[in-house]
């Protein structure tokens, strides 16, 4: 078992770190906003931990005090939260792919910031972030306690209030509006929460990585998430989480798959050297066979018999 | 900044400001039919460049499967810049029926449209990567024939002063001109462009009129495929082609010129591209680490301000 998590520990832990990054773009999604913009608020946590770290907070010893971690987490968290308001107000005034490009640009503008600032170390980034742990599976302390909380925090958000008027801007903004429903407020909400989980992960990410650079939040990175969300499903938070996770080992398991011989070699060759290739086509196989995702609402409603009945009753 | 240094910096704006253009186009043409951004353009964009490459006789190095391959052939720059196009306007044409058709003929999101086209574009760079390797080609010498390197615009403009300019920005300006002209005419002259404008207006009427919706829809994406690769092929013979991905950034700022131009408008990607072409070209040279962020910071500005865009009409919003 130990031997499993020394090898798989790095793994692991990214699966978890992605299911979060995920969630960070599905809450903005929930009251229907496509925002990409969750890389550049990881990138700006992630910055946050290694200068706090590095400059700061100077702690002597073999590891790095575990509750500082948490103070730089809280940090990143606000100032991304921050810098989200400030962003978001203007910004969500814009719809749909609009609102895509925008924070495309957001991101950009962030990178190029990052490469040319010397706080940020330049195109060389920033290297010997401290470790509180000493392998890698121990960072599973935070971050599998936070995706918990996380995952918790959006499954009762999906059944109060505040949610339900994310979801009714989602489904008719006008109409929302014409209810009593802030759209402005609750579109920034939504976005502001994404940010601040997108800053917290990445002020993991940090000393995770033990290092930090501007090759953290790229439009890759977006596309990365959006492929998590879309893929895993949208609808419900589960399929962020599943989606981050399952696409995030997949290359892994492709690599496995191709390690262990029993497969033909010329496969083999190709699943090791053209593993993206692979990735991609599953993104378009997944848009134009699975456009739901694949978690959906009705996926859990085989299990509850009324919405079993409502179902018959729709049918009939 | 002296005049002669202005007169290369104009020329600069204007000819990476023309590939921009052309290079929008391709989004424009798409989305002013489908409503769509497609971002796998950014990937025929870097096909093209690679097709032409290869029709010229160039060599594959010693990466990816196909080592030290080269066709038979060795094309004049001009004959391969139009086979090359026209061979990255069919793998649109094919990237419309396997990842767009099935997609609409269901009525799907158009978002759900935008990741299946990001899906596209990894396949097609990683695919790349694997067949040639990331090394970077460079174009032969003698791409543009017995042209010399460089054109004394001083003498030219009889300024009195030296004012060399590469000829590389010269050719890519002239035909980028002559294919915007063109293009321009097709649109608004020709029987064609008249059904093309009324497809992009309104599919569902312009079907009713008799216009085969779908076949306009496969000529759209081949035109934009085509535009890609000629912009794909300038830029690479200008500088170099930096490996399988050298597209996307081109990509993403092609965003930024349709989006300051009005999305789906077709002067508008040429005003925008001109306009980004022309703003990076004058950043001065101590800022020159912040030049990418020049488009990308017009474009937030552009989308907070006038989100339609330059030349944009507004479309009121219905319930």
């Amino acid at each position: 078992m130990s031997d499993f998590f020394s090898t798989y520990g790095f793994l692991l832990v990214s699966m978890m770190l992605a299911a979060m990054l995920a969630l960070s773009l599905y809450l903005p999604l929930m009251s229907g906003q496509l925002s990409l913009a969750s890389p550049g608020f990881y990138a700006l946590g992630g910055y946050i931990a290694a200068v706090l770290s590095t400059k700061v907070f100077t702690a002597t010893g073999d590891l790095y005090p575990v509750p500082l971690l948490l103070l730089e987490m809280l940090i990143a968290g606000v100032a991304s939260g921050a810098l989200a308001i400030v962003v978001g107000v203007p910004a969500l005034r814009l719809r749909g792919i609009y609102l895509a490009l925008a924070t495309i640009a957001f991101v950009e503008v962030l990178q190029v910031l990052a490469l040319n600032l010397d706080v940020t170390g330049g195109a060389v980034g920033i290297f010997g972030v401290p470790q509180p742990f000493r392998t890698q599976i121990e960072y599973a302390w935070i971050a599998a306690p936070m995706l918990i909380l996380a995952m918790f925090f959006v499954y009762r958000l999906e059944r109060i209030r505040v949610g339900r008027a994310f979801i009714a801007i989602k489904e008719d903004e006008l109409a929302a509006d014409a209810m009593g429903v802030n759209p402005t407020v609750n579109k920034v909400l939504s976005f502001t929460m994404g940010a601040v989980l997108a800053g917290m992960v990445g002020a993991i990410g940090a000393h995770f990585l033990n290092t930090w650079n501007a090759r953290q939040g790229t439009f890759d990175a977006s596309i990365a998430y959006l492929a998590f969300v879309l893929i895993g499903g949208s609808r419900t938070f589960l399929g962020p989480v599943l989606g981050g996770m399952a696409l995030t080992a997949l290359p892994e398991i492709l690599r496995a798959l191709s390690g262990n011989g029993s497969l033909p070699l010329w496969l083999t060759e190709f699943m090791k050297d053209g593993r993206f290739i692979l990735y991609g086509l599953l993104l378009v196989l997944g848009c134009v066979f699975l456009p739901q995702g694949f978690v959906t609402p009705a996926f859990f409603s085989r299990w509850s018999k009324k919405a079993h009945a409502a179902k018959l009753k729709r049918a009939a | 900044m002296n005049f002669a240094t202005f007169i290369q910096q104009l020329l600069n704006g204007l000819s990476i400001g023309s590939v921009y253009a052309i290079f929008a186009l391709g989004y424009t043409l798409v989305f002013s039919i489908l409503g769509i951004i497609n971002f796998s353009h950014a990937a025929v964009f870097t096909l093209g460049a690679y097709f032409t490459f290869t029709l010229m006789g160039g060599t594959f190095g010693f990466n990816g499967v196909l080592a030290n391959a080269s066709v038979p052939v060795q094309l004049p720059f001009a004959v391969a810049l139009i086979f090359g196009s026209v061979l990255a306007g069919l793998m649109a044409v094919l990237i419309e029926r396997l990842a767009f058709r099935p997609l609409r003929v269901r009525g799907a999101d158009p978002l759900l449209t935008l990741v299946s086209s990001l899906g596209v574009a990894i396949l097609i760079t990683n695919l790349i990567q694997y067949l040639v390797g990331a090394e970077i080609y460079t174009f032969p010498a003698s791409t543009y024939g017995d042209l010399p390197p460089a054109i004394d615009f001083g003498k030219l403009l009889g300024l009195g002063q030296i004012v060399p300019v590469r000829t590389v920005q010269i050719v890519i300006f002239v035909v980028s001109v002559v294919i915007l002209i063109i293009l321009t005419l097709i649109i608004n002259r020709t029987r064609f462009g008249k059904a093309l404008r009324a497809v992009a207006e309104d599919t569902t009427t312009a079907s009713l009129l008799g216009i085969n919706t779908d076949l306009f829809i496969l000529l759209t994406f081949f035109l934009s495929g085509f535009l890609g690769g000629v912009a794909g092929t300038l830029v690479g013979s200008s500088v170099s082609i930096a490996g399988p991905y050298f597209g996307i950034s081109f990509g993403l700022k092609g965003l930024a010129v349709i989006v300051l131009g009005g999305l789906g408008d077709i002067p508008g990607a040429v005003v925008g591209g001109l306009v980004i072409g022309l703003a990076e070209a004058f950043v001065p040279p101590e800022y020159s680490g912040y030049k990418d962020a020049v488009a990308f910071g017009i474009l937030f500005v552009v989308l907070l301000i006038r989100p339609r865009g330059l030349l944009g009409r507004t479309i009121i919003q219905k319930v």
